[in-house]
């Protein structure tokens, strides 16, 4: 029997005007997204590997360990998904890259010679549309088409489903026969979803026979797997929706009403929901650091590095000259009392002047370029730990802002298609923790490769401390970044739960709704 | 006649649940994204203030006039609440520099909080009106004639002696009506919030400005209007044209306006442009040099600038092209090439400020060329639908539009050219205070103080009549095009 009203249903729908204007808006829109695709995503690609050759060459030009641990790791780009054109993710919001290099600093160390900053990792920040003048608007990436039309068509077809056929007294005739109530639903419910995912898969059919066109775009078989995923995905968010527009249609006895009602619920759910309470859930969140507070902090915390090694460095110098008793003594009275520091540098002048000279000839000991590798080590230190804590509180407010909007389920479709592509939040979460360990990665090789020279003195952060030793470009480690159907599945899991959910809940209200109503 | 016709209409809409349903939802909507944006808002007043107030201390605290570090700040516009534009998107800070003009690109965004919530698309009272009233105004319309029709009804009024112009017009007064009764009730909503918030300050011109937003909303939902009622009396059966309605409006407000930009980009690549501009900026950057190896082959100056052989004690501060000194002493043996040191200082300031000028020419050209260019031809496509133009003509309004942006880029060129006066009242690169500080320290008591006005009204209104004429003439057309339909059609 439930076949019989599942064909009825279809075969209705089938010859509507809505069929048809749904079938060429999402064909349209799908034809469209794969021929920018076909477009844009070569230079996209080609840009990747032409940054990635670029970093590689210049890492691979450092012959001493020193430079290697000075010039860092190189930037660390990442790798554009294959299926961008499923879901963007703000790829314009979000940096392509891991590290950002800061600048760099020297300064004196007594009076032997100068201590120099080493590499230390700072991210990008992601500011790239703050110079974007053109008028703002979203890519149609699959994840636009899903989740506003496959909302919005589901609802032009079930709006009058129920309402309509009480209105014209058909619901009565139907029900006189021996079927029962959820059969009746379920029937409608297939019906529809089969007629909307019809044109929906056509659609993607098309889309995905143009992408295959292009050279570039090389699908692997996780691909596939993701793109089964991404389909069933859509299916649920469709299905959502039909049994929403189940649950109003058999409530109402106007399907004008009912329009309006679903409408009104979709433009709430679907268009605003997802920005108005990502905006409203940062209103109750400890803003992050203003750039003038986090300059401050971080300056402060230097400061304190900084007085730490010249105390160290006083006391040091005291061991190796007799005068360098003298210096620290004005030194000292120099932050109090600059006119008599000065007056005891005049009378003093001769032995002074001795004192500079020897300190100045002598050669820094291992003891010395220990005090210096200190203060280089802590500098990095404190830097990276600044910046990460700036970065993860910043990351955990939009974690939270999303959190909130997943009210809507729009943006769980957003977020798990999202996470699926290997775009959006979740990937650039998943590459800054690649980052990390390639970046631990080469610090030990650095550590390992001094470690192996029997000459050096393991002293890491000053050159006069480290091996000489030319390195072999081949050793270096590489940061590859690859995107794993495992991680992409895991970082989508919640949100797919979350859709299975929503569909049992609005299932069940449109059974309850139904089975109570009078017909 | 027409009054009890319009009353009638009227009645029927009042009292219909779509309106009821419309009219909490706008309220809802409007209301909880106030409270937010009001409080965005105060956020960001805030944070200007406090930028502002570092921003001069840190130009107070230069001891020569080389070691000046001047920034200043672009104040947050009260009307990005009803149209955000690209006044919370662009960057905010600007640095005024003798040697380089400010312009839209130079504009830093680094005080702009937490740069990944960009992720989260903006919201403002503008879109609400753009998206749930246009639905609203096809849900008036689409039944509008071919609801009567099917009814009956329509055949019942015409067989009275009542012209057919009458009851369209009827229809539309009735519907212009209901629809204007959500827009000004969220409007004084708005303005009760707003004057609860003590950072939201509105004077009398911004009345007037949102006085043109709300005229541009009842054009704009006119226009939506009309396409629901030309839809109605060319179908005979409401399914149809509400299925066209509902099609058509997420064509127009949702699909159209991100397609154009998606699909269609007339620019081609830029890179090119930029590259050659960048090379020309280089040349001129290069004949600087020249110059001054030109000045220093006269010059008894010896030794490698920008210190040449000067024995000082002090710091300095370098970056690009700019040096940075403050000589707290200069050594007794270096006094007497002190006078040339100031000419070549003198020499310096001259040309960066005359080479700096010639670079901002190619510079806008380039902004032209690449940037703005895009950004006229994105506007121009996306004209096609209202829900577009609706959008550009309030951010006219608003002063949040890209000529609101430019304005601000001006006024900051201005500023600059305030300084460089500002430096030749008081002699500054030729003199000692340029560079040391020992004969003490700048006053810097008379430094301007840079102010940014909003453009007024008028001009507000000149910049947004092109895109609300576009809007009025629409609804000219089909007005015109229902009538003569209607006037034809069988009943």
């Amino acid at each position: 029997m439930i076949r019989h009203i599942i064909q009825r249903e279809f075969f209705d729908h089938l010859n509507s005007l809505r069929f048809a204007l749904t079938t060429l808006i999402l064909v349209a829109l799908m034809v469209t997204n794969a021929v920018v695709h076909l477009q844009s995503h070569p230079d996209k690609v080609r840009r990747y590997s032409e940054n990635i050759t670029a970093d590689q060459n210049k890492l691979q030009s450092a012959t001493e360990l020193y430079e290697l641990l000075k010039e860092g790791p190189g930037r660390l780009y990442k790798q554009p998904s294959a299926l961008t054109f499923i879901a963007d993710g703000g790829d314009a919001f979000l940096p392509n890259r891991g590290t950002t290099s800061w600048g760099s600093w020297s300064r004196t160390a007594g009076y032997s010679g100068q201590v120099k900053s080493v590499w230390s990792l700072d991210y990008p920040t992601a500011n790239l549309n703050a110079r974007d003048l053109r008028p703002k608007a979203t890519k149609i990436d699959w994840v636009f088409i899903i989740t506003y039309l496959l909302s919005f068509i589901p609802l032009l077809f079930t709006f009058d489903a129920l309402s309509g056929e009480r209105e014209k007294g058909t619901l009565r005739l139907c029900l006189a026969n021996p079927i029962s109530r959820p059969a009746l639903l379920v029937g409608k419910f297939l019906g529809t979803l089969i007629t909307v995912l019809i044109p929906f898969y056509f659609a993607v059919l098309l889309n995905l026979s143009v992408v295959s066109l292009d050279s570039w775009t090389q699908l692997e078989a996780a691909d596939w797997g993701r793109l089964g995923m991404i389909m069933l995905i859509a299916s649920g968010y469709a299905s959502i929706f039909i049994a929403v527009g189940l649950m109003v249609s058999a409530s109402t006895r106007d399907s004008r009403i009912s329009l309006v009602s679903l409408l009104i619920i979709w433009v709430a759910l679907v268009v605003f929901m997802p920005s108005t309470l990502g905006t409203l859930a940062t209103k109750w969140m400890s803003p992050v650091q203003t750039a003038h507070q986090r300059e401050m902090a971080k300056r402060s915390a230097l400061d304190q590095i900084n007085e730490d090694f010249d105390e160290r460095m006083r006391n040091k110098r005291e061991t190796r000259s007799p005068a360098a008793n003298l210096l620290n003594e004005i030194e000292e009275l120099w932050k109090t009392a600059p006119e008599e520091a000065k007056k005891l540098a005049k009378e003093n002048e001769e032995q002074l002047r001795l004192a500079m000279a020897q300190l100045a000839s002598q050669k820094a000991g291992p003891e010395e370029l220990r005090i210096r590798a200190e203060l280089v080590n802590r500098d990095v230190e404190v830097r990276e730990r600044l910046n990460r804590e700036h970065l993860s509180a910043q990351l955990a407010q939009v974690q939270r802002a999303r959190m909130v909007t997943r009210f809507s389920p729009a943006a769980i479709v957003q977020y798990a298609l999202e996470s699926m592509t290997g775009t959006g939040l979740n990937r650039h979460l998943q590459f800054l923790d690649g980052v990390d360990i390639h970046i631990r990665q080469f610090r030990n090789f650095i550590t390992e490769t001094d470690r192996a020279d029997t000459e050096s003195l393991h002293i890491i952060g000053v050159p006069d401390g480290m091996s000489k030793k030319p390195i072999s470009p081949q050793a270096l480690p590489r940061f590859e970044d690859k995107i794993t159907f495992s991680d992409t599945f895991n970082a989508a899991i919640v949100d797919m739960l979350l859709l299975v959910l929503l569909l049992g809940v609005f299932l069940s209200g449109a059974f309850l709704v139904f089975i109570r109503s009078d017909v | 006649m027409l009054r009890t016709l319009i009353r009638q209409e009227l009645l029927t809409h009042l009292m219909s649940a779509r309106f009821f349903v419309a009219v909490v939802i706008t309220l809802l909507l409007v209301v909880a994204n106030t409270v937010v944006l009001i409080d965005e808002h105060e956020n960001r007043v805030a944070n200007y203030s406090q930028q502002e107030k570092v921003h001069r201390e840190k130009a107070v605290k230069a001891e020569t006039y080389s070691r000046l570090e001047l920034f200043v700040e672009r104040p947050p516009n009260p009307l990005s609440l009803f149209s955000a534009g690209l006044d919370k998107r662009l960057g905010t800070t600007v640095e005024i520099y003798h040697g380089d003009v400010p312009m839209i690109s130079s504009i830093s965004a680094r005080n702009l909080g937490n740069p990944y919530l960009n992720l989260f698309s903006q919201i403002d009272l503008v879109s609400i009106f753009q998206v749930v009233l246009s639905l609203l105004a096809l849900l008036f319309a689409y039944d509008a004639i071919a609801g009567d029709w099917e009814s009956g009804t329509l055949r019942l009024v015409i067989s009275h002696p009542v012209r057919r112009g009458s009851i369209l017009f009827a229809k539309y007064i009735a519907a212009m009506i209901c629809l204007l009764l959500p827009v000004l009730m969220s409007l004084l909503m708005v303005l009760i919030l707003c004057s609860l918030a003590s950072s939201i300050q509105l004077n009398g011109s911004d009345f007037l400005r949102i006085g043109g937003i709300v005229w541009t909303t009842i054009v704009y939902l006119s226009v939506f209007y009309l396409i629901g009622l030309l839809i109605s009396t060319t179908t005979r059966r409401t399914a149809t044209s509400l299925m066209l309605c509902m099609f058509l409006w997420v064509g127009l407000v949702l699909v159209y306006p991100n397609w154009s930009r998606f699909a269609i980009n007339p620019v081609s690549d830029m890179r090119a442009e930029r590259q050659s501009a960048s090379q020309q900026i280089e040349q001129i950057w290069e004949e600087a040099d020249r110059e001054e190896q030109r000045f220093l082959a006269n010059s008894p100056l010896d030794g490698e600038p920008p210190r040449f052989n000067i024995g000082y004690s002090g710091s300095s501060s370098r970056s690009g092209r700019r040096h940075g000194f403050n000589m707290t002493k200069v050594d007794a043996d270096s006094e007497p090439s002190v006078p040339h040191f100031q000419n070549y200082q003198a020499f310096i300031g001259a040309t960066h400020i005359r080479l700096a000028e010639k670079a901002a020419l190619i510079r806008e050209q380039r902004l032209a060329r690449t940037d703005i260019r895009q950004a006229t031809w994105d506007k121009r496509l996306m004209k096609f639908s209202p829900a577009s133009l609706y959008t550009f003509a309030t951010s006219a309004w608003a002063g949040t539009d890209l000529d609101g942006m430019l304005d601000f880029s001006r006024a900051t060129q201005g500023y600059r050219q305030m300084l460089i006066d500002y430096f030749h009242d008081k002699d500054a690169f030729a003199s000692r205070q340029w560079f040391a500080s020992d004969q003490g320290t700048v006053d810097w008591w008379d430094l301007p103080q840079f102010r940014f006005e909003r453009a007024d009204v008028w001009e507000n209104a000149q910049r947004a009549l092109p895109d609300v004429s576009l809007l009025f003439l629409m609804n000219l057309i089909l007005f015109i095009l229902t009538f003569l339909i209607f006037i034809k059609v069988e009943v």
